[in-house]
């Protein structure tokens, strides 16, 4: 919690006039009690008017100033609670950002929505109580000591033996509580995980009509979720009545000890209400200590939440090379790679090299490694093993910005955002409109573009028209193409193209001058590659031309699967 | 001028009238809970009673010690110990019971949101953002949920107290009652100020965080493409924007509540001052004796604490408004109609569209006057361009969207008067886009039916050619699949989704596009397995790669969402049109 805390750093000084601020307003309602007795006394009673006017203007006078002074607080702690709020927010999505994917991928998008919200909200709220009343209640209570102090000791003892007791018994509820609350982030991340997928996947529950199954899911998270909110609640909301008690039985023996003393002179009756009255403050003092509690055990229960993503290591070492891709050289030597959170390899002992301006086809059964292997190239995730060279220098050694930058990448997920298509394809580039249209009309995607009614400001993702499959393929094949990349990454990009436009595609890109690398299921599009890579289990099985490949068992397979028999004499019409 | 003016003005009004509409809903919630509720209000009376009550018995005591009477004292000491006790636990259980209430009420709210949710038309979803949507049942629920544990309690007893303070008074003296009564204009002036300012920004808050969190959800779930287009600069600049604007509403809601306990206590001193300074007055003149005052000032501040406290509270339960009102906003969507519906027996299999149009927005229309039919047992290849409308059949089959035109009937049955599930439960589907859920394997695929056993989701992911795979996993079949599936690659999933599909044994069997991930080596062996396995079920077949459907019984040629030709593989070829056309174009299509 300390780390988020020190975001507030910046705002000492806001800080600083607040708490200021809090306790001139404190001293004048300290004050007013005196006041007050003051005009009753000297005033009222004695019936002396001047005195009621002067008091009273005081009065009146020092509560402006309070009124003034808590208004300016009032602004002040929203002001540092806001801004707190908001630095940490974007920390949090700055660290995202600067995160490598495996590090993001560890959590689950829902809490990593939640730690951004209402964890954040949390904190703010401590922030924001902290400012405005935390120093009220330990002010009022040490104010209210000493004063019982003051007024006779020896009555007064008692509260030096039980509040210092009590202080601690709320420590340690504290603690319990923020455990507890922590518990219930937890659910409610569960429950967010499931309202998101439940989002997502709406036509497929729709389609297998498991909505009643669905809604028994979240029925069990939402209890769960309600129980562990019950359970923290009711326990924070205990500690209130236990307070209450125990000051409740120091007045009662204050008034045993009273009773004793009394007789013997060594305390008189006022002074006995008097103490008994300050214990009475106090124990108001203490519940709002236990409203502090509540507020400060979930703040710590979500400041940890949201410290364990602030403590995620951030690849800070320097790369030393920070020019773009000039030839488009590739070359994997011996690598290996498993995903981060898995045991088992997903590519072995990879090697082979690509020329300038190739176009290398890579082919393979479901899951042979295929996607992994372009993965690795813009560095999304790092091998395992073994070192991938681009125009000669290690990967690892580039500037991943700049390295990406040269990269068009078009991958089997369809990711478009909320925006229009002219920001999807466009994607941070500044390009000229006849750019845009050229890379668009390369994907084929111009004529279906202006044939919406707002073209190319038609809005699309969650917000969006809904696009046909092969609409968003040939978008991300846009958005690619845009960058005139030097090395141009297709996975399984066209599956939802149908041949005529796919074979456009491809005539168009012959214009792009780069490397191009594609995953690929249809051995029509591997025979026209200059070299075709086959996978088995993340292994290279073979690599060649068509006709080189056909001695491969598992070639021939696949063209026969796909063109029968006469598959085997095809051979591509350009040669 | 006027005009704005005038608009101004019913602007300020409706908040009011909203405010109790929506309060009153959340009481329709509250009431499922109306005897624990009432019990609970029991309580509050009854530990008011006893605040007063100890205060009471700690004079009685200390006139006992005074007047050296031991007996009393000591009998009035075990009485205070008594009442204490009771007091402390009646508090308990009031607290206790109130946030079993409360919770229940937000946690029903909560299931009745997410029911919603399944009861709107697919429609909905495509205008919204997942991630705004995710924020009313997490963010502004857990808003409501924050204040009602407290809330109900406090306005209970700041009222008991609010009502015993005016009584006392009156009965002291009317005429300092009046006196005292003089703020009461004063405060409301400044909390509807205050409320008017508050209320919007509650509003806009709840909004900005769910905008906030909508675009958190779609930057998180698309990292990969941010990354891969190094475009973490872009994002955060936007990120930064929304953000910002979440701290401009925050700010302001936040320093405007903040001025109620301030004005309070402004109000508080200067009711004291106008009692101190009137009744000197009226003291000196006789009509109210110095004693009553003093006393008064006491019981003036009696009513003004619970003011304060019902004044917060409002504030509070505003900014709780501000997230029902989002919540409720869902509930009242126009939900997916089912009038009349019947439940579909059991069907064999037979499809026909008869004269079927369609447009998703009436400006333009994806088809025109379909009409085929299909037999049981038949298998049905959906065949043509990017954008024919091969995916649109399949949606008015399914009843995603129903016909403008036209007519669907299934084994006779006009589908637009059965209802939806009963429809879709003699289905099964393999999307274009392949969800799976986070879970384990076997759960994803045993989500096609749910009771089916072990042997068979093994079963089927042999059939749909899973099975290798899978028991490559380090845990097999109880391999946790990460959220949207990850870990596993887009053609496995598709597998999985096969394997889901098969184990519905549905009378119709639905797929979109199933294995346009899956290399044709695996594709062939599937297509095995489901020549055997749809022995007598109709199955509807949409794919690219045209060697994938060459089995088909029927291909239907769209064209621009027309049927422009239907027939065998062969005898398709042999008419030498369009198919023909897309078929030989297929062996072209790199030229």
């Amino acid at each position: 919690m300390w780390r988020v805390l020190s975001l507030l750093k910046p705002y000492r000084k806001w800080m600083g006039i607040a708490w200021f601020l809090m306790l001139i307003e404190l001293i004048v309602e300290l004050w007013q009690p005196l006041l007050m007795e003051k005009i009753i006394n000297e005033g009222i009673i004695k019936n002396h008017f001047p005195v009621i006017w002067k008091w009273g203007a005081v009065m009146i006078i020092a509560s402006l100033l309070a009124f003034a002074a808590g208004i300016t607080n009032s602004f002040a702690a929203a002001y540092v609670g806001q801004q707190f709020g908001f630095d940490v927010r974007k920390r949090l999505f700055m660290k995202i950002q600067s995160c490598s994917l495996p590090q993001v991928e560890q959590f689950s998008t829902a809490s990593l929505i939640t730690r951004m919200t209402n964890d954040v909200t949390q904190m703010q709220n401590m922030v924001f109580m902290s400012l405005r009343i935390m120093l009220r209640a330990p002010l009022l209570i040490i104010f209210g000591m000493v004063m019982a102090l003051i007024v006779q000791a020896r009555l007064a003892f008692i509260l030096v033996v039980i509040v210092p007791f009590l202080l601690l018994f709320l420590i340690w509820a504290m603690k319990k509580a923020a455990e507890r609350f922590s518990r219930v982030q937890q659910a409610l991340d569960r429950v967010n995980r499931i309202m998101r997928e439940n989002m997502a996947n709406m036509r497929l529950i729709k389609a297998f009509v498991r909505s009643t199954y669905e809604q028994q899911c979240f029925r069990n998270e939402n209890e769960t979720l309600m129980a562990q909110t019950m359970t923290v609640s009711r326990f924070v909301e205990a500690i209130t009545p236990a307070l209450l008690f125990f000051m409740n039985v120091a007045i009662v023996v204050i008034l045993f000890i009273g009773r004793k003393e009394i007789p013997t002179g060594g305390v008189n009756a006022g002074e006995v209400v008097a103490v008994i009255n300050y214990t009475t403050r106090m124990t108001a003092a203490l519940s709002i200590f236990t409203f502090v509690t509540m507020v400060f055990s979930r703040a710590r229960a979500s400041g940890r939440r949201i410290a364990e993503l602030l403590k995620m290591p951030t690849n800070t070492k320097e790369k030393t090379h920070h020019a773009m891709i000039t030839r488009g050289e590739l070359e994997f030597v011996h690598v290996s790679f498993r995903y981060p959170a898995s045991e088992s390899f997903v590519l072995r002992d990879v090697s082979f090299s690509v020329r300038e301006n190739e176009t290398v086809a890579i082919l393979g059964e479901t899951g042979a490694g295929k996607s992994s292997l372009l993965q690795l190239i813009p560095r999304l995730y790092e091998v395992t093993e073994g070192t991938i060279f681009i125009d000669g220098i290690d990967v690892r050694h580039w500037d991943e910005a700049t390295l990406r930058a040269s990269i068009g990448f078009v991958p089997q997920e369809l990711l478009l955002f909320s925006g229009t298509i002219r920001e999807n394809i466009c994607f941070g580039r500044n390009v000229s409109e006849e750019e845009m249209i050229q890379a668009a009309k390369a994907a084929q995607i111009h004529d279906a573009i202006m044939s919406f009614p707002n073209q190319y400001d038609t809005i699309v993702g969650q917000k969006g028209v809904t696009l046909s499959g092969g609409q968003k393929q040939r978008i991300a094949i846009a958005r690619a193409l845009i960058r005139k990349p030097k090395l141009l990454l297709l996975d399984d990009c066209m599956s939802a193209l149908d041949a005529k436009t796919e074979a456009n595609v491809w005539r168009a890109l012959k214009a792009y001058d780069c490397t191009t690398l594609i995953v690929t299921q249809k051995i029509t599009t591997a025979i026209e590659a200059d070299t075709i890579l086959l996978f088995k289990d993340g292994k290279l099985l073979a690599k060649g031309t068509h006709q080189q490949l056909l001695n491969n068992e598992l070639y021939r397979q696949i063209v026969q699967s796909q063109l029968g028999k006469k598959g085997m004499s095809y051979a591509p019409r350009t040669p | 001028m006027r005009h704005a003016h005038h608009r101004k003005v019913i602007k300020e009004k409706r908040p009011a009238k909203e405010n109790i509409r929506t309060l009153k809903r959340i009481w329709a919630f509250l009431a499922e809970e109306k005897r624990r509720f009432l019990l609970v209000i029991g309580l509050v009376i009854v530990s008011s009673a006893l605040s007063l009550l100890g205060p009471y018995l700690v004079g009685k005591a200390i006139d006992t010690i005074i007047a050296k009477t031991a007996n009393g004292f000591m009998m009035i000491a075990g009485m205070l110990l008594v009442v204490y006790l009771a007091l402390s636990l009646s508090l308990f259980w009031q607290n206790y019971w109130m946030i079993g209430i409360a919770q229940r009420t937000v946690s029903s709210l909560r299931l009745r949101l997410f029911e919603q949710f399944h009861q709107l038309p697919l429609a909905f979803f495509t205008r919204r953002q997942s991630g705004e949507l995710m924020s009313r049942v997490t963010n502004d629920i857990d808003n409501m949920s924050q204040t009602f544990d407290s809330t109900a309690i406090q306005v209970v007893s700041s009222t008991l107290t609010l009502i015993g303070a005016i009584v006392v008074m009156l009965s002291l003296s009317p005429i300092l009652t009046a006196v005292t009564l003089l703020i009461v204009p004063l405060l409301f002036g400044g909390m509807k100020w205050i409320t008017n300012r508050t209320q919007p920004r509650f509003r806009e808050q709840q909004q900005q965080l769910g905008d906030l969190n909508g675009f958190i959800e779609e930057v998180i779930s698309g990292q990969k493409a941010i990354q891969l287009f190094a475009q973490e600069k872009e994002m955060i600049a936007r990120f930064l924007q929304k953000n910002e604007q979440l701290k401009q509403a925050g700010f302001w809601a936040q320093a405007y509540s903040g001025f109620i306990p301030k004005l309070m206590n402004v109000l508080n001193n200067l009711s004291f001052a106008l009692l101190a300074g009137i009744g000197g007055i009226l003291a000196y003149e006789g009509m109210v004796s110095v004693g009553t005052i003093v006393i008064f000032t006491e019981y003036a501040r009696q009513f003004i604490r619970p003011l304060n406290d019902l004044a917060n509270q409002w504030n509070t339960l505003l900014s709780a408004l501000a997230g029902a009102e989002r919540v409720f906003a869902i509930l009242d969507e126009q939900k997916e109609e089912e009038e009349e519906a019947l439940d579909l027996p059991v069907i064999r299999g037979e499809v026909e569209f008869q004269h079927v149009s369609f447009s998703y927005d009436q400006a333009k229309e994806v088809l025109h006057n379909v009409d085929f039919s299909v037999k049981q047992g038949e298998t049905v290849a959906l065949v043509g361009p990017t954008g024919a409308g091969k995916t649109t059949i399949l949606q008015l089959l399914t009843r995603f969207y129903d016909p403008t035109k036209g007519k669907i009937l299934i084994d006779g049955h006009d589908i637009l008067h059965i209802k939806r599930e009963s429809l879709r439960r003699q289905m099964a589907f393999v999307l274009q886009d392949v969800f799976l859920f986070q879970g384990t394997i076997r759960e994803n695929i045993r989500y096609g039916r749910l009771e089916a056993t072990d042997e068979e989701v093994v079963e089927a992911a042999k059939q749909a050619n899973a099975h290798s795979f899978i028991m490559k996993l380090p845990n097999g079949y109880d391999t946790m699949l990460q959220q949207d599936g990850g870990g596993i690659s887009q053609g496995q999933k598709q597998l999985l989704a096969i394997a889901r599909a098969m184990i519905a044994r549905p009378a119709i069997l639905i797929l979109d596009e199933a294995t346009s991930n899956v290399d044709t080596v695996t594709e062939l062996a599937i297509q095995e397995a489901l020549t055997r396995l749809m022995n007598n079920r109709t199955c509807f077949v949409i794919a690219h790669r045209l060697n994938t459907i060459q089995h088909a019984d029927r291909i239907l040629v769209l064209r621009e969402g027309t049927v422009v030709e239907q027939g065998t593989h062969d005898s398709l070829l042999q008419a030498k049109g369009f198919y023909y056309e897309l078929y030989h174009r297929q062996f072209q299509e790199v030229s």
